[in-house]
């Protein structure tokens, strides 16, 4: 703590021989390169992300997720620069598809999205670490967070109920088969409550309209672009799924309930806001551009009655990267 | 004892050097980064055009917009290419987390080609942006800070502290003029 290395949290101190035991898991070489990190833009080896994953209790064999969420996170598409400097409050949450979801016993039942024990924390944890390690983000030096959030400690780290989608995996649906990890810009998550739809309508609509509010990212004046995420709990995602089982028809329902009339906006905001070329004839401005900006993944307990949605950050393009095992 | 491994990286090279002196301003090519965010920018940069042009330059402006996807392609090549035909370059605004960054990087870019740069920012920002061009290899960037809040502050005091600032600005950058030279009172 007294380096700076910390996070307030107990750390397991990363000694040569538990490093090497995570290396071994990892299966590459210690000094090989997965990516340079904004803002130090400092090398962020195989080495960098055992010792750090070593402190935050991870164990091995999440060193192969923890490599290509790194990956991902660095692609210049992702935005990481802006990302960990921004006065927002974004942390990149990591989507887990395929078998690795299993072996790793990454949540993606009740709870998914925090409390439930299991070791998605600890490589949540890892993650931040080395975001603060390595790629040094440090609140108040280079993070002008102005609230930050609880996911900057353990970061946002769940699976996707693929058993329980009607659609293909995320993952595959963004081209990368099998075990992925997908990183996504989230400005934390917050929930949405129905105790009266039963039908798929009824429940796309809520989530729609409960997505679109005046102060997300995605509506800022200076936003050309923004993505959303929700998740859909097994029993809404089974009704929703009978009605439509093509994720696109849902994609393009969220879409376009998910906006607001330029009319509500006060008039010193439209201006900007039609120089994007975001108003729509019909006088709506989206919170995405298109629909497959809209992404839907099913997640969550049985309890149903809710779903989660995580708004963009703004700039950062989703990313989706494979995950290699060693 | 227990030896533990550092997790932290570092950066092993820095340019302490703040560049080249933009030194006369007749006859050159300024390049102006604004972008999609701050009116107040716009305002203070179009105060300074006009200043700089009544010194025989040639000022022409780049607005940033999405920095990511093709868009954010097309950008870094739109950029790159008025950086080509540029003397000197001057790169704002940082008045926000990720503003910042991205011009820092931008003036980063800018500073990498060889033409005199400099960067803008607002004081609650300062800080960020000279750890962000530290932590870009580039500590001796020149840099001109703006008061802060600014954005919120009407048109007329805005072009005020344009006024205010456009001699101490232009000291900070290099530039030889008997305007420059002049004391701010």
């Amino acid at each position: 703590m007294a380096q700076g290395w910390g996070d307030g949290l107990p750390l397991i101190p990363p000694t040569p021989d538990r490093v090497q035991d995570f290396l071994i898991a990892g299966g590459r070489f210690p000094d090989e390169l997965i990516a340079s990190l904004p803002p130090l833009r400092a090398e962020c080896t195989v080495e960098k992300i055992a010792i750090n994953a070593v402190m935050a209790g991870c164990t091995g064999d999440a060193m192969p997720l923890l490599c290509a969420a790194i990956e991902a996170m660095a692609d210049p598409m992702f935005d990481l620069a802006g990302l960990n400097a921004t006065t927002g409050s974004v942390v990149p949450a990591l989507i887990v598809n395929g078998p690795i979801r299993n072996r790793l016993d990454i949540p993606y039942q009740a709870g998914c999205l925090g409390g439930v024990a299991g070791p998605a924390v600890a490589i949540g944890r890892a993650i931040r670490l080395i975001m603060r390690n390595v790629a040094g983000q440090v609140i108040g030096a280079t993070s002008q967070s102005v609230y930050g959030t609880p996911g900057r400690v353990a970061g946002i780290v769940f699976a996707e109920w693929e058993e329980r989608s009607p659609w293909a995996p995320l993952a595959e649906r963004r081209g990368v088969p099998g075990d992925a990890v997908t990183a996504y810009g989230a400005m934390g998550t917050a929930n949405i409550c129905d105790v009266v739809a039963n039908e798929a309508d009824g429940f796309l609509d809520m989530i729609a309209k409960s997505m679109a509010y005046p102060g997300a990212n995605g509506f800022l004046p200076s936003s050309a672009f923004s993505e959303a995420l929700c998740v859909i709990n097994p029993i809404w995602a089974e009704v929703i799924g009978r009605a439509y089982p093509d994720i696109t028809d849902v994609q393009a329902y969220l879409w376009d309930k998910c906006a607001l009339s330029i009319d509500s906006f006060r008039p010193e905001y439209r201006n900007p806001i039609g120089n994007l070329g975001r108003i729509k004839p019909d006088g709506r401005v989206h919170l995405v551009p298109k629909p497959e900006d809209m992404l839907v993944m099913v997640g969550g307990g049985e309890g149903g009655l809710h779903a989660a949605m995580l708004h963009s950050w703004g700039t950062c393009l989703t990313v989706t990267r494979p995950v290699v095992a060693a | 004892m227990t030896i533990i491994l550092d997790p932290s990286a570092s950066l092993a090279h820095d340019i302490t050097d703040p560049g080249p002196d933009a030194g006369s301003l007749a006859g050159k090519k300024i390049a102006i980064r604004i972008d999609m965010l701050w009116r107040s920018w716009d305002w203070v940069s179009d105060i300074w055009a006009q200043g700089l042009r009544a010194e025989g330059a040639d000022v022409a402006f780049w607005r940033s917009c999405g920095r990511t996807g093709q868009e954010g392609v097309e950008a870094d090549r739109d950029y790159a290419a008025l950086l080509a035909k540029s003397d000197m370059a001057i790169v704002g605004l940082g008045n926000c987390g990720s503003c910042t960054s991205w011009t820092i990087a931008d003036a980063l870019t800018a500073a990498a080609t060889g033409i005199p740069t400099i960067a803008v920012a607002t004081a609650h920002f300062e800080g960020l942006a000279h750890n962000l061009a530290k932590r870009g290899g580039r500590s001796g960037l020149r840099l001109h800070i703006l008061p802060y809040p600014l954005d919120i502050l009407p048109k007329e005091q805005v072009h005020d502290i344009a006024r205010d600032h456009y001699r101490p600005f232009l000291r900070g950058f290099g530039v030889r003029s008997r305007l420059a030279e002049q004391s701010a009172a």
